[in-house]
Formats: C-alpha cells, structure tokens, sequence
C-alpha cells in the first residue's frame, strides 16, 4: 500500500558538515523547515498589520486582539515591570511555535527528510535557553547584585526560618537549571512522539494487505494528524508561552515579600 | 541478552511507567475541574482552559518518555 505522503522516519536527521568538526555540523532539515516557518510567522503578521483597522474591526482582527491582550494581561499579573519586553517575547514565541508545528498540515513530507521544525531537540532547547537567559538576566536586574545571589542562596522559601533554608540550596539550583531542559523536552517529547505514531501508523497499516487498507489507512493517519498536530500543536505553544511568561513572573518571587516588610 | 532486546524492555518500562503517571494526573485535573464547576458553574470557561493546559503539562511527561524510549530502541539499541 501506498501513501499520498509517506512519512519518513523521524529519528534520524540529515546533517551537513561545513567542515570542522562538530561544531558546524547542521541538521539541515530542521534548518529548511525552521525557515519556512520563520518566513510564514512574518508573513502572516505583516499581513495582519497591514489588515489592522481602528474604527471597523474585523474577524481576523478580533482574534488577533483577544489572543494579545491574553497575552498582555497574564504578563502583567506575572512580571508587571516587565511587559515591555515579556509580551513582544511571549507572543512571538507562541506564534511561532504555532507556526512551526501547524507547518505540519502543508505537504512538507512530499520533500525528503524534511520534518516540522520542533521534531529537533536542538531546535527546541535553543528556544529554552534563550528563555532561560533572559529569565536570568531578568532575576539580576529586579534583585540586584547581591539580591541575585541570595535569591538562590539565602532567601529561598521565604517561609522556612534561617538555618533551614540551607537544606534548600540545592533544590534551588536543580529548579533554576531544570528549567530550559523541561520546556524543550516538553515542546520536542509531543512533537516528536506525535511523528513516531503518524510513522508507526504508516508501518504497520502499510504493511498488513488487507481489504480496505487503502481507505482505512489514510483516514487513521488523518485523524491523528487532526488531533496531534491541530490540538497537541495548539496547546503545546500555549504552554511554552504561558511558562515563559511564568518564569518571569517566579523571578520576581521575594520582591513583594521585601517591600512589605 | 543483547542491547536491541535491552532497550525493548526499556522502551515497554518508559512507556508503562509513563501511561500510569499521565493518567494519574489527568484524572486529578479532570476530577478537580468537574468539582469547580459543580460548585461554580459560572467558572466553567475558566476552569477548561486552565484544565487543559495542566492536562498538557501532565502528558508533556509521558511524551518525553516516549521520545526517551524512542532514543533507546532507535539510538542505542542498533
């Protein structure tokens, strides 16, 4: 049996070397696909700011407007001095998620070797660290020099008296660093798992002959297209921006409690 | 016992291990929204979304336990 869109197997990515070592070598599939992306993500913003009406919104418009001012209003109950730079940062990366993992609909599979763009671990933690980065920078800035390192030596949790807080040291720090790690493993885990099922439907409808498999196969395959990359996609670039949004706000953690005292 | 059949075994304990703390924590989210709304069904809006985004966070695991058991039996287990 043949497939309209044979999936290839996602595991093993093809790399290109430009010639020293490790360090240059790129999977280049991600690469395409993350450009695609990239390209579409600005396409479809400049088209819905060219779109942008005052006086007579329209559908398009609405949608856009209530998905930013979710935005808006959850960073600011998160990080409220922040918004200037959380929201342009939440949102981009959201929509760009979105992007990536509804890039699946279009038949990219037609071209060899080319996965969605969030299938790569690289692709992923790259966003994770940039988000880390940023979280750490932000965490200097709100507590300062020294308030930077009580906040994961000394002043952590605020509710447990002083000799105690030492125990907590090192749970600090596992939770600072575990940070990039889940939220790329998060996005990449569904992502991928999503194109092992779509491949191991396609192995194992396309290797039983029986009567109908040409119909039945397709429609399992499009099902769970349907659901993994529709609803998973969607929800899994929620989650990446909702916890973006999230670590700011947890860097603030102590600010409030020092000024009312 | 050789690596392949190693690393089959791994994938089936990921797997297993993953599907029961997913749905764990799936059925505490679902238990937790019926329970709000049941006592505000004016909440319900709210309490969906907010149920599905802590049901995403709960399967985010056992997805990245497929993704490791997938690692294992493609990766090490050749």
């Amino acid at each position: 049996m043949i497939f309209l869109a044979a999936e290839p197997a996602p595991v093993n990515h093809p790399t290109i070397d430009l010639g020293c070592g490790n360090w240059c070598t790129f999977n280049y599939d991600s690469l395409i696909s993350s450009g695609l992306s990239i390209l579409i993500t600005i396409a479809v913003a400049i088209f819905i700011a060219s779109r942008l009406k005052s006086d007579r919104p329209g559908r398009l418009q609405a949608l856009v407007e209530w998905a930013f001012s979710y935005v808006r209003v959850t960073s600011r109950e998160a990080a409220p001095d922040a918004t200037d730079y959380v929201v342009p940062l939440a949102a981009t990366i959201g929509f760009y998620i979105l992007v990536a993992n509804w890039i699946d609909f279009l038949p990219i599979t037609l071209i060899p070797n080319l996965h969605p763009a969030n299938t790569d671990l690289n692709q992923t933690l790259a966003m994770g660290v940039v988000v880390f980065l940023l979280v750490q920078w932000y965490t200097f800035r709100v507590h300062g020099p020294s308030g930077y390192v009580r906040y994961y030596f000394l002043d952590r949790p605020h509710d447990v008296p002083m000799p105690w807080r030492l125990l907590f040291i090192p749970l600090n720090l596992i939770d600072e660093i575990v940070k990039p790690v889940t939220l790329s493993m998060r996005l990449f885990g569904n992502l991928f798992a999503g194109l092992l099922m779509a491949y191991v439907i396609v192995l194992l409808l396309g290797s039983q002959p029986y009567v109908g498999s040409w119909l039945v196969g397709p429609i399992v395959l499009a099902i769970w297209k349907l659901f993994d990359v529709g609803f998973i996609g969607l929800i899994q670039a929620f989650i990446f921006m909702l916890l973006t949004i999230t670590y700011f706000g947890l860097a603030r953690e102590g600010v409030e409690a020092e000024h009312a005292h | 016992m050789d690596h392949f059949a190693a690393a089959m075994i791994a994938f089936g304990i990921a797997l297993g291990g993953g599907a029961i703390g997913a749905a764990i924590g799936d059925g505490l989210a679902g238990s937790a929204t019926i329970q709000g709304v049941a006592r505000q069904p004016e909440a319900r809006g709210t309490l969906q979304g907010i149920m599905f985004i802590i049901i995403g966070l709960c399967e985010a695991m056992y997805f990245i336990n497929v993704a490791f058991g997938a690692l294992f039996v493609f990766a090490i287990g050749k």
